[in-house]
C-alpha cells in the first residue's frame, strides 16, 4: 500500500519533468559544453602519456560522464530542502497522509532519473563522437545502474541531511555551495582520486562523497566484480547511516518546530 | 473502521487552549547583536490564551483575525502542526498531534496562495495521485470523481494542463482535488484570492453546495469577507490571542451596526459639525461623510437636522461594510 503511493510519486514526476525538457536540455547542453572542453584538456595531458593513474584518455573522459551525470541529475536539491527548512513550509507535509523525506526522495527520483538519462545521453554521444567508445562488456550494464542508483541515493540522503542542517544557517545557498564544492574535489567529481596526493586520495576513498561519484564511475570505466561487491556495500553501509541521520535531524526539526512555531 | 473513531456530532472541540511562544529579544547595533549571540534574551508572546469554541459536523465556519491575532496558530494546532502548550483540542475526535496521520486522511485543505495541483500537467494526473497517495480503493475513487467532475463541470477543463485554465477553473480543481477523498472536515484559507466576481461567485455556490449534500464541516478564513459573508453562517473573531466573538454572522452585523454612514452633497456650501454621537469622516467645500453611532444619538434627528441646514442634493445613508464592524471590534 505505502509503497504505491510513493512509486506514483516519483512516476508522476517523471513525467512532469517531460513537459519542461527544454529547460532540462538546455542546462544540459551547458554540461556538455564543459565536456566538451575537458576533451581537449585532457588531450593536452595526454599528448605525453598514454596512460595516467591507470586511466586512458577515453577511461577518464567516460569516467566524467558518469559523475556529471549522478551528481548534477539532482542540483539544487540540497537548496530546495534548505529554503522548505528556513521557511517552515514543511510543516505543510504534515497535514498529508505521507512522510515528507519520502515524498521529497521518491519526487526527486522521478526527476532525477530523467536527468541522468538525458546527462548520459548527451555527453555520452560527445565523448563518443570526439574520443570513441569505452570498452565495456553488456552484461556489466545492469551492475553499473545499480551503483548509480545507490550513489543517486546517497547523494539525495546526503543533501537531505545537510539541508536540514540549514535551521542553524538561515542561508541554504551556503550549503548547497559547500556541499556540492566536496563533492567537486574529494568526491571525485571532477577528476578521479588516483590524480590527488596520496594522502588525499587515501582518506577520501573511504569518505561518504567518493561514493557518490568516483566509486560508481571508477567501476564503470574499470569494471571488476569484486570492486563491485566492494563499492556496493559500502554504499548501502553509507546510505544506511545518512538515512538515520537525515530520520533523527528530521524528526529532532520536526518537534522543534510544533513547539516553537519556527 | 476509521469512522468508529469519528464523533458524530462535533467536529471541533476545543477547550482553554493556550501556546505560547519564546522569541529571541536584541537590542539595535553590532554590539546588541553580538551580546545575543553570547547571552540571549527570550521574551515570551502569547499568541493563543486559554480560548474554547466547538464546531458541530457540518457547520460552515469563519475564522476571523488580523494577522499575528493567533487565528493562524489556532488553526495550526487543529491540524496538528503545532503542539499545544495547555488545553485540549479533538478534531474529528482525533489528538491532532498525537493522531497527525490518521487524521490527515480525513481533513482536506484548500490554499488560495498555494496550490496543490501539480502545475504542468492535466487536472486529472493531480487526481489519480492524490487517489494514491489517499489511499483511495480504485472503484470508489471512479464513482466519486465522476461525481464530483459533473457538479463542478471539470469534464473538458481536466484534460488539459493546470497552467492552461483560468484561476477560477484551477480553484476549482483545488477544491476537487480537496474533496477526492471524501473529507470530513475541510479548511479553506483564501479560496477565492485573484478571481473575479463571476469565479467568485461560483466557488461560494460550490462550497455552500457541497457543504449540503456531504455534511462537510467548512473552517474558513479569508480577508474577504463577501466571501465570509456569503458562506458562512457563523463567525469566530480572534483577536490578541483570545476570542473576541463567536456567533452568528446576522448577529454579529445587527449588534455592532448601530452605525450609519451618511454622505451628503449639498448645493452651497456644506454645514456639518461634529457633535455627539456624529463623527465627521470627510469634509470637502460640498460635501460630507459622517459616522453616526446609533447608541449616543439617533439617526431621525440627524438627518433631519443635515435637512434643515443645507440645501441638500444628494444623500446617502449606508451601514459600514463588514470589513469596518470587524475592525471595531479588532480595536477593542
Amino acid at each position: 500500500m505505502t509503497f504505491t503511493k510513493y512509486y506514483a510519486i516519483a512516476k508522476t514526476n517523471f513525467i512532469n519533468s517531460f513537459t519542461y525538457i527544454f529547460d532540462t536540455l538546455a542546462s544540459t547542453f551547458f554540461i556538455g559544453i564543459v565536456i566538451f572542453i575537458f576533451i581537449y584538456l585532457w588531450k593536452a595531458i595526454y599528448a605525453s602519456n598514454e596512460i595516467i593513474a591507470g586511466f586512458t584518455i577515453v577511461m577518464m573522459l567516460w569516467y566524467l560522464v558518469m559523475t556529471e551525470a549522478i551528481v548534477t541529475s539532482q542540483s539544487r536539491v540540497l537548496q530546495e530542502i534548505g529554503e522548505e527548512v528556513i521557511s517552515g513550509n514543511i510543516a505543510n507535509y504534515l497535514t498529508k497522509p505521507y512522510n515528507y523525506l519520502l515524498y521529497k526522495y521518491a519526487y526527486t527520483i522521478g526527476r532525477a532519473i530523467l536527468r541522468f538519462l538525458l546527462i548520459f545521453i548527451v555527453c555520452g554521444i560527445i565523448v563518443l563522437l570526439m574520443l570513441g567508445p569505452l570498452t565495456i562488456a553488456l552484461y556489466v550494464l545492469p551492475f553499473i545502474m545499480i551503483t548509480a542508483f545507490l550513489a543517486i541515493t546517497l547523494h539525495f540522503l546526503m543533501m537531505a541531511s545537510f539541508a536540514l542542517f540549514a535551521l542553524w544557517f538561515e542561508n541554504a545557498q551556503a550549503l548547497e555551495f559547500i556541499y556540492s564544492k566536496i563533492v567537486f574535489t574529494i568526491g571525485g567529481m571532477l577528476i578521479p582520486l588516483e590524480l590527488f596526493p596520496a594522502w588525499i586520495s587515501g582518506i577520501s576513498m573511504f569518505l561518504p562523497f567518493s561514493y557518490v561519484a568516483y566509486h560508481p564511475a571508477k567501476l564503470f570505466v574499470a569494471f571488476s566484480f569484486q570492486n563491485f561487491i566492494q563499492v556496493a556495500t559500502m554504499q548501502i553501509v553509507w546510505v544506511t547511516v545518512f538515512l538515520l541521520i537525515a530520520i533523527i535531524m528530521y524528526k529532532t526539526y520536526i518537534k522543534r518546530l510544533q513547539i516553537n512555531g519556527g | 473502521m476509521a469512522n468508529k473513531m469519528i464523533n458524530k456530532e462535533y467536529a471541533v472541540k476545543v477547550r482553554n487552549l493556550s501556546k505560547d511562544f519564546k522569541t529571541k529579544i536584541r537590542g539595535e547595533g553590532l554590539k546588541e547583536a553580538l551580546k545575543s549571540v553570547l547571552k540571549p534574551h527570550y521574551k515570551i508572546i502569547k499568541a493563543v490564551h486559554a480560548i474554547s469554541f466547538e464546531v458541530k459536523r457540518g457547520e460552515l465556519v469563519a475564522f476571523i483575525g488580523p494577522n499575528g491575532a493567533g487565528k493562524s496558530t489556532t488553526l495550526k494546532m487543529l491540524s496538528g502542526i503545532l503542539y499545544p502548550d495547555t488545553g485540549e483540542i479533538r478534531v474529528l475526535n482525533y489528538n491532532p498531534t498525537k493522531d497527525r496521520k490518521k487524521m490527515a486522511y480525513r481533513i482536506g485543505t484548500v490554499f488560495g496562495q498555494k496550490s496543490q495541483l501539480w502545475f504542468h500537467l492535466p487536472a486529472i494526473d493531480s487526481f489519480n495521485l492524490f487517489a494514491k497517495i489517499y489511499e483511495i480503493n480504485g472503484k470508489e475513487y471512479q464513482t466519486r470523481l465522476s461525481g464530483l467532475v459533473k457538479r463542478f463541470e471539470l469534464e473538458e477543463i481536466m484534460q488539459q494542463p493546470v497552467r492552461k485554465l483560468s484561476l477560477g477553473q484551477r480553484m476549482k480543481c483545488e477544491l476537487v482535488l480537496a474533496l477526492l477523498h471524501g473529507p470530513d472536515i475541510l479548511f479553506l484559507d483564501e479560496p477565492t484570492i485573484g478571481l473575479d466576481v463571476v469565479a467568485k461567485r461560483s466557488i461560494r455556490e460550490l462550497i455552500k453546495e457541497i457543504n449540503e449534500k456531504e455534511n462537510v464541516t467548512i473552517i474558513l478564513t479569508s480577508h474577504d469577507m463577501t466571501d465570509i459573508e456569503k458562506i458562512c453562517k457563523r463567525a469566530i473573531i480572534i483577536n490578541k490571542g483570545v476570542i473576541v466573538y463567536d456567533g452568528s454572522i446576522k448577529e454579529l452585523k445587527r449588534e455592532y451596526v448601530k452605525k450609519k454612514t451618511i454622505k451628503v452633497l449639498a448645493e452651497g456650501e456644506i454645514r456639518i459639525t461634529a457633535e455627539k454621537g456624529v463623527n465627521v469622516l470627510k469634509k470637502s467645500v460640498y460635501g460630507a461623510k459622517i459616522e453616526i453611532d446609533g447608541n449616543k444619538t439617533s439617526l431621525k434627528n440627524v438627518v433631519a437636522k443635515i435637512m434643515k441646514q443645507n440645501e441638500v442634493v444628494d444623500i446617502t445613508i449606508e451601514e459600514p461594510p463588514i470589513e469596518e464592524i470587524i475592525e471595531n471590534i479588532y480595536r477593542k
